[in-house]
C-alpha cells in the first residue's frame, strides 16, 4: 500500500484542453509535455496555482517539493522575501522607462564585483539572447566564421543554436557550426585544422550536462588545456553558464574550473525568477560588444536589476554553492539508498547542485520514467531525462520527505515489476 | 528540398514495398492475384539508386532487397526516371521477360492502381470505414519504411539518424499495425512487425488519429500533451524519428 496517495489532475487537464485551442502545443518548450519529459502525461500537473519556498501547488491543489526550480530560476526559493522586497521597491520607483534606471549601473557593478572574469555586463532577457550575442561578439572580434560546439550542446533555441534537421531551420543557418566531442583535445585540434583556422571561438557549457545520459563533470586540467588552446589559436572561449551559473560558484563556473572565459552567459539563477540575463566578459571584449547592434524592448527594465542585486547578495551571504553541494549530496544519497532497498540501481551523475538521475536496471529509461512519474504524482517533482536544480529554501525536513516519497514510489514500481529483486 | 535519389528509395522500398501488405490485407488485391497461375518475379534495378526484387504468387508478394534472379527485369536509367514510373509519367521498359509482359500490364498495374487508390484516397472513399482503415494501414506501412530510407539517404535525414542511439523503436497504432525501426550504427532498417524489446515507443491512440497525423491535420506534439500519442523510453530516439516523420510528409506529399 502506497503511503502517499496519488494526485489527480482534473483541473490541469481542463486548462490544457482550453490551452490547446489557443496556444500552439498547449505549453510549448521545456515547461510543457511536448519535450517528452512527462511520461505518462496523466501523472503530471500542467499548471500551477501558487508557489512558496521550494514548493509549488498545481491548479488541483496538489503540493510538490520542486527540484526542477522552474528549470533553474528558483535559486533562493519561490517568493524570496528579500528579492521580492527589492523588486517591489523598484517597481514603485519605475520599471520600463525611457531612460534606463540607475539601478542598471549598480547591477552591472555588482556583477563585475562578483564574477571573476567579468569587467563589464550587458543585459538582456533570456539565455538565448546572451549566447547569441556571445557568438556574434566572437565573430566580430576575430573576423572568423566557424564556431565550435561540444557534442550534445544546448545554447538555446535561436536558429544558429539548433540543428540542421529541426523544423524551420535552413542548412545555411547552421552551416558554420562545428561539433567536437567533449574531453578530447586532439579532436579540437583536428577540427581546427580542418577549418583552416577560420574559427571564431568555442561555446560550451561548463560540463557535459546533456539529456538522456549520465552527466560528466569536467576537470580543471581539461578547461585549462582548452583555455590554452583557444589562446594559442586566437579563439574566443565562451562559457554558457545559463544553467549552471551561481550554482557551482558565485564567481562563475569558469572560476570553478580555474580559468577565465572571454565571455560568460548568465540567466537562470541571476535574479530568482525576475526576467533577465547577462553577458559578462573581459575588458578585451568590451569594445567589440560596444560595436554590436543588439537590444530589446524590455532589456533595461529596472525591476529585475534590483532583484538581481538582492539575489546575488543573498547568495553570497548564504554561500549557496556550498549549501547546494551538501544538500544535493544528502538528497541523492537518500534516493540511491531508497532505490537499493527495492532492487533499483539509481545512478546519480553531474554536480550535486544540478544532479542527474537514471535507473540503470534497463537501458530504455522506461523503468526510470515509471519511477519519476510515481514520484511526481505523489508530490516530489523530478524530471525524467534532465538535470535537476537545488534551491536555498530546501530544508532537512524537505529532504527527508523527498526521500520518503522517492522510497514510496520505488515500492510502487517494484510491485509492478516482480523481476526486480529488492 | 527533396532529392531524387532518396525519393527513388522511398518509391521502391516504401511505396512498392507496401504491395506486400496490400496483397495480404486487401480482398480486391487478393482477387487480382488469384488469377496468377505461376509465380512471377519482377526486379527493378535503378542506376545510381535502389534495386529490389518482388516475387508474386497467387497468395501474396514479398520484396527482397537487391537484384535477384527474376522473370522480368526492369532496368531504369536514373532515379528521376524511376520516380517518373511511379508517378505514371514514364513507361517502364523491361529488358527481360517479354513473355510475361501481360503480368506487368494487367496484374501488376491493377495492384499498383489499387495501392494508389488507397494511398491517395478521395474524401468520399474515406467515408467507408473499411476503406478508411485499409487506407490508413497502408499509409502506416509506407511511412514506416520511408522513415528508414530518409534516415539513410536524405542529407538532413542522415543528420537525424546520426543522433540516434542503437536499438529498436516501436512505431505503432494501438490495436492496429506495428513496425520496428531498428537503429544500428546510425543506419536504419524497418521491420514490418511489432518490436519485441523496444528501447523507445511511439504509439498512436487510434486509426483516426494516425490518419489525421499522417495528413497533417493535427500535430504530434499537441497529441503528446493530450496523451493520444504515447511516447516512452529513450525519447531522444523518438524525437529524432519525429524529425524523420516531418520529412516523410515532404517526400510523400
Amino acid at each position: 500500500m502506497s503511503k502517499f496517495p496519488e494526485y489527480k489532475h482534473d483541473k490541469s487537464h481542463e486548462y490544457f484542453n482550453r490551452a490547446i485551442k489557443v496556444i500552439p502545443s498547449g505549453i510549448y518548450g521545456h515547461l510543457g509535455p511536448a519535450e517528452g519529459l512527462w511520461v505518462p502525461v496523466s501523472k503530471w500537473p500542467f499548471y500551477s496555482e501558487k508557489a512558496q519556498g521550494t514548493y509549488f501547488w498545481d491548479v488541483d491543489g496538489n503540493k510538490y517539493i520542486d527540484f526542477m526550480c522552474a528549470y533553474g530560476p528558483n535559486v533562493l526559493g519561490y517568493n524570496d522575501p528579500d528579492v521580492d522586497a527589492a523588486a517591489l521597491k523598484q517597481l514603485k520607483l519605475g520599471n520600463c522607462t525611457t531612460s534606463p534606471s540607475k539601478v542598471m549601473v549598480e547591477c552591472a557593478e555588482n556583477l563585475v564585483d562578483t564574477v571573476a572574469s567579468a569587467d563589464w555586463a550587458f543585459f538582456a532577457k533570456n539565455g538565448s539572447d546572451t549566447t547569441t550575442l556571445a557568438v556574434m561578439a566572437a565573430r566580430a572580434h576575430t573576423h572568423k566564421k566557424k564556431m565550435f560546439f561540444l557534442k550534445g550542446f544546448y545554447h538555446g533555441d535561436f536558429q544558429w543554436a539548433q540543428k540542421i534537421d529541426y523544423p524551420g531551420i535552413m542548412p545555411e543557418e547552421v552551416a558554420n557550426n562545428v561539433v567536437v566531442p567533449w574531453f578530447n583535445l586532439k579532436a579540437l585540434e583536428d577540427a581546427y585544422n580542418a577549418c583552416d583556422g577560420d574559427v571564431a571561438g568555442l561555446i560550451a557549457q561548463p560540463y557535459d550536462h546533456g539529456n538522456f545520459k549520465d552527466n560528466e563533470v569536467a576537470s580543471k586540467e581539461y578547461w585549462q588545456a582548452v583555455r590554452k588552446f583557444c589562446d594559442e589559436k586566437g579563439m574566443v572561449l565562451i562559457f554558457d553558464d545559463v544553467r549552471t551559473g551561481f550554482r557551482l560558484d558565485l564567481q562563475g563556473s569558469d572560476h570553478y574550473y580555474g580559468i577565465k572565459a572571454d565571455l560568460i552567459c548568465f540567466c537562470k539563477a541571476l535574479a530568482n525568477g525576475y526576467n533577465m540575463s547577462a553577458l559578462c566578459g573581459g575588458a578585451h571584449m568590451k569594445a567589440t560588444v560596444s560595436g554590436i547592434t543588439y537590444t530589446g524592448s524590455y532589456w533595461m527594465s529596472a525591476v529585475p536589476f534590483a532583484a538581481s542585486i538582492a539575489c546575488i547578495n543573498k547568495m553570497k551571504k548564504l554561500d549557496t554553492p556550498k549549501m547546494f553541494r551538501e544538500m544535493g549530496t544528502k538528497l541523492t544519497e537518500g534516493f540511491v539508498a531508497a532505490g537499493k532497498e527495492h532492487g533499483f540501481d539509481l545512478v546519480v551523475s553531474g554536480e550535486p547542485a544540478l544532479f542527474y538521475l537514471r535507473i540503470a536496471n534497463d537501458d530504455s529509461l522506461m523503468l526510470h520514467q515509471e519511477w519519476i512519474s510515481e514520484c511526481v504524482s505523489r508530490g516530489l517533482f523530478l524530471a525524467s531525462h534532465h538535470n535537476h536544480f537545488m534551491n536555498a529554501a530546501v530544508t532537512d525536513e524537505d529532504i527527508k520527505k523527498a526521500i520518503e516519497i522517492a522510497e514510496d514510489a520505488f515500492s510502487v514500481v517494484a510491485k509492478r515489476h516482480p523481476e526486480i529483486k529488492g | 528540398m527533396t532529392d531524387a535519389r532518396t525519393l527513388a528509395y522511398i518509391n521502391l522500398y516504401a511505396v512498392l514495398g507496401t504491395l506486400e501488405n496490400l496483397c495480404e490485407l486487401d480482398s480486391k488485391a487478393k482477387e487480382i492475384l488469384w488469377e496468377l497461375k505461376k509465380p512471377v518475379t519482377v526486379c527493378f534495378d535503378v542506376k545510381g539508386g535502389p534495386a529490389a526484387t518482388i516475387r508474386f504468387t497467387s497468395h501474396g508478394c514479398r520484396m527482397e532487397d537487391g537484384k535477384k534472379p527474376c522473370d522480368i527485369l526492369i532496368p531504369v536509367a536514373s532515379c528521376e526516371k524511376f520516380n517518373g514510373i511511379i508517378d505514371g509519367v514514364v513507361t517502364p521498359i523491361p529488358v527481360k521477360g517479354f513473355s510475361k509482359i501481360g503480368f506487368l500490364l494487367k496484374t501488376f498495374t491493377a495492384l499498383t492502381d489499387r495501392l494508389t487508390e488507397l494511398m491517395r484516397p478521395t474524401e468520399e472513399a474515406l467515408k467507408d470505414p473499411a476503406f478508411f482503415e485499409l487506407s490508413t494501414v497502408m499509409t502506416f506501412y509506407t511511412i514506416s519504411v520511408a522513415l528508414a530510407q530518409i534516415g539513410n539517404q536524405d542529407k538532413i535525414g542522415q543528420a537525424s539518424a546520426s543522433y540516434m542511439m542503437d536499438g529498436d523503436i516501436s512505431f505503432a497504432i494501438k490495436n492496429g499495425p506495428a513496425a520496428t525501426l531498428r537503429v544500428k550504427d546510425n543506419h536504419l532498417i524497418t521491420l514490418k512487425k511489432p518490436a519485441e524489446n523496444p528501447r523507445a515507443i511511439m504509439q498512436f491512440d487510434n486509426l483516426q488519429l494516425a490518419n489525421d497525423l499522417f495528413n497533417g491535420k493535427v500535430n504530434a506534439l499537441e497529441c503528446i500533451g493530450l496523451g493520444t500519442v504515447e511516447i516512452r523510453g529513450m525519447l531522444s530516439m523518438v524525437d529524432n524519428m519525429n524529425r524523420l516523420l516531418d520529412r516523410v510528409a515532404l517526400y510523400l506529399a
